[in-house]
């Protein structure tokens, strides 16, 4: 069974917009999935339509063989999203942003203290447990978003840009947790701007341009079907900026 | 308890977490000013209109300050609540979950429903201090009352999902529902009117809220109570149905 299905997905908006154009895509349980592209490409619409913050056009999706329309609530109980803004609730503490969403997924009080206790821990946010979680600062803001994400077990881990904005201690910190977790059998979709993260981290990584998958593979997979030598200059091949590659640069200044 | 039991009673909690955390806003100031209210126009006013319809002005007006303050906080209570979760995008938290549309309305509705309540029994026990106020038909008045914070409740769930801007709730409050508020006969009798307001006022649904609380609290009505309790509650279903559409549909809530 995939850990993530998806068919023939259409995410067409009131305005008339085709963020999604007959998206296929299928996540194999334990893997470390990496989804590319520019601004705009449709990662993050993929990302809200497989956990319902977004309603497909058409197509299906589903999480662990469940339906994530029509079967969502064992869906999304298999999901755990850290989005791409910092979506905290201003009015809780950071303590409070953990239990509160364990509580919606249904964890008894109990199970909630020690996985919230166990979270605080491990992303250094034990000491700022009862601060508000507007007072954090932009990385401390992040860590929360990811230990929420993780804070009810979630068997596919949906990371979108989780790096982004973070310095790089942090950005390692994350790598070897996520790469931790990975290798404890979570699945993990990982959207991102930074190649290297993407080459580093994931087992296989699809392009997405203009609403649709466009190549995917293993990070040389790619690079032979764009007829390049690494995904960064296969990248470029997507999305038409050739000219920028290291290895053309660096042949035209020798 | 069930995993849906956690979840419902989770997500009341964030609500109820909220208005708590900011009392002083949301519990001590609509207190403050229904007090105000009471002095003005129970000592300053009252002591001019001594009477109406057989009871000081005071006790007169009582009961629709309460049914005010119910409803105005059962609605700026929810949509704020919902447009300042939209804002920072909060709400995804919940939306991602397996919350179901009902548990989620439910869990914002209760939200103001409950900050109304505390407010109205704050605000009956304060001026139960101050002068006696009766309680003649217990079972008009509780479900009265629980209709009308229902409903409001509902109205604040609408505004604040279909609100892209404060500016939206505000202009909600301000021009339509506190000049339905103070025009459907809180301060007075719609029958000392001169027409054609009298017979404007009966087209003010809040006019048939405030004589059932009315009735509730003094047994004095100019309305038929079995017509007035029966048309809230098919409005508030009605609402409450509404806005169970719109939240299965995830109109303003999801992409």
């Amino acid at each position: 069974m995939s850990a993530l299905r998806i068919t023939d997905l259409i995410k067409r908006y009131d305005t008339g917009v085709e963020a999604l154009r007959r998206v296929s895509l299928e996540i194999e349980q334990g893997e470390f999935f990496g989804l590319l592209g520019p601004n705009g490409a449709g990662k993050s619409t993929l990302i809200h339509c497989t956990t319902g913050l977004a309603q497909p056009t058409s197509g299906a999706i589903e999480v662990f063989g469940h339906d994530a329309i029509t079967n969502y609530a064992e869906a999304r109980l298999a999901v755990g999203l850290a989005a791409q803004e910092l979506n905290l609730d201003w009015f809780l503490t950071v303590e409070e942003s953990l239990d509160y969403h364990g509580g919606y997924f249904g964890m008894p009080r109990k199970e909630r203290q020690g996985r919230a206790a166990e979270l605080l821990e491990t992303f250094s946010l034990i000491d700022k447990r009862d601060e508000r979680t507007r007072t954090l600062s932009g990385g401390m803001k992040r860590r929360l978003v990811l230990a929420r994400a993780l804070m009810h077990r979630p068997r596919l881990l949906i990371l979108d840009e989780p790096t982004a904005g973070v310095d790089v201690e942090l950005r390692l910190e994350l790598w070897h947790y996520v790469q931790r977790i990975n290798a404890e059998g979570t699945t993990i979709l990982l959207t991102t701007h930074y190649i290297e993260e993407a080459e580093q981290l994931c087992d296989r990584i699809a392009f997405i341009n203009h609403g649709q998958i466009v190549a995917q593979g293993t990070s040389p997979e790619l690079a032979s079907e764009y007829g390049v030598v690494s995904l960064e200059d296969a990248y470029l091949e997507l999305v038409g900026r050739k000219e920028l590659s290291r290895a053309r640069i660096e042949s035209e200044v020798s | 308890m069930s995993a849906a039991q956690i979840r419902f009673l989770t997500l009341v909690r964030r609500e109820v977490n909220r208005f708590l955390k900011i009392k002083r806003q949301t519990v001590g100031a609509p207190l403050l000013e229904t007090f105000l209210y009471i002095s003005v126009f129970g000592a300053a006013l009252g002591s001019r209109i001594k009477e109406l319809h057989g009871f000081d002005y005071v006790v007169f007006v009582i009961p629709g300050l309460i049914m005010m303050a119910w409803a105005t906080n059962a609605f700026s209570n929810n949509s704020s609540s919902i447009l300042q979760q939209k804002f920072q995008r909060a709400i995804d938290d919940q939306l991602s979950s397996p919350a179901s549309p009902l548990e989620l309305l439910l869990a914002f509705s209760l939200g103001g429903f409950l900050r109304g309540m505390i407010v109205a029994i704050l605000t009956f026990s304060a001026a139960s201090l101050l002068v006696d106020i009766p309680v003649d038909h217990v079972l008009v008045l509780v479900p009265g009352l629980f209709l009308v914070g229902f409903f409001f409740a509902q109205i604040g769930v609408l505004i604040g999902v279909r609100a892209e801007q404060f500016d939206d709730v505000s202009t909600a409050q301000t021009f339509v529902l506190q000049p339905l508020i103070f025009l459907g006969g809180v301060f007075y009798s719609a029958s000392l009117l001169p027409e054609p307001f009298e017979t404007m006022t009966r087209f003010d649904p809040i006019y048939y809220m405030i004589a059932l609380v009315r009735y509730g609290f003094l047994g004095y009505t100019e309305t038929s109570i079995g017509l007035s309790l029966l048309l809230l509650t098919l409005a508030t279903f009605a609402l409450f149905a509404f806005n169970l559409r719109l939240f299965a549909r995830g109109y303003k809530l999801r992409a």
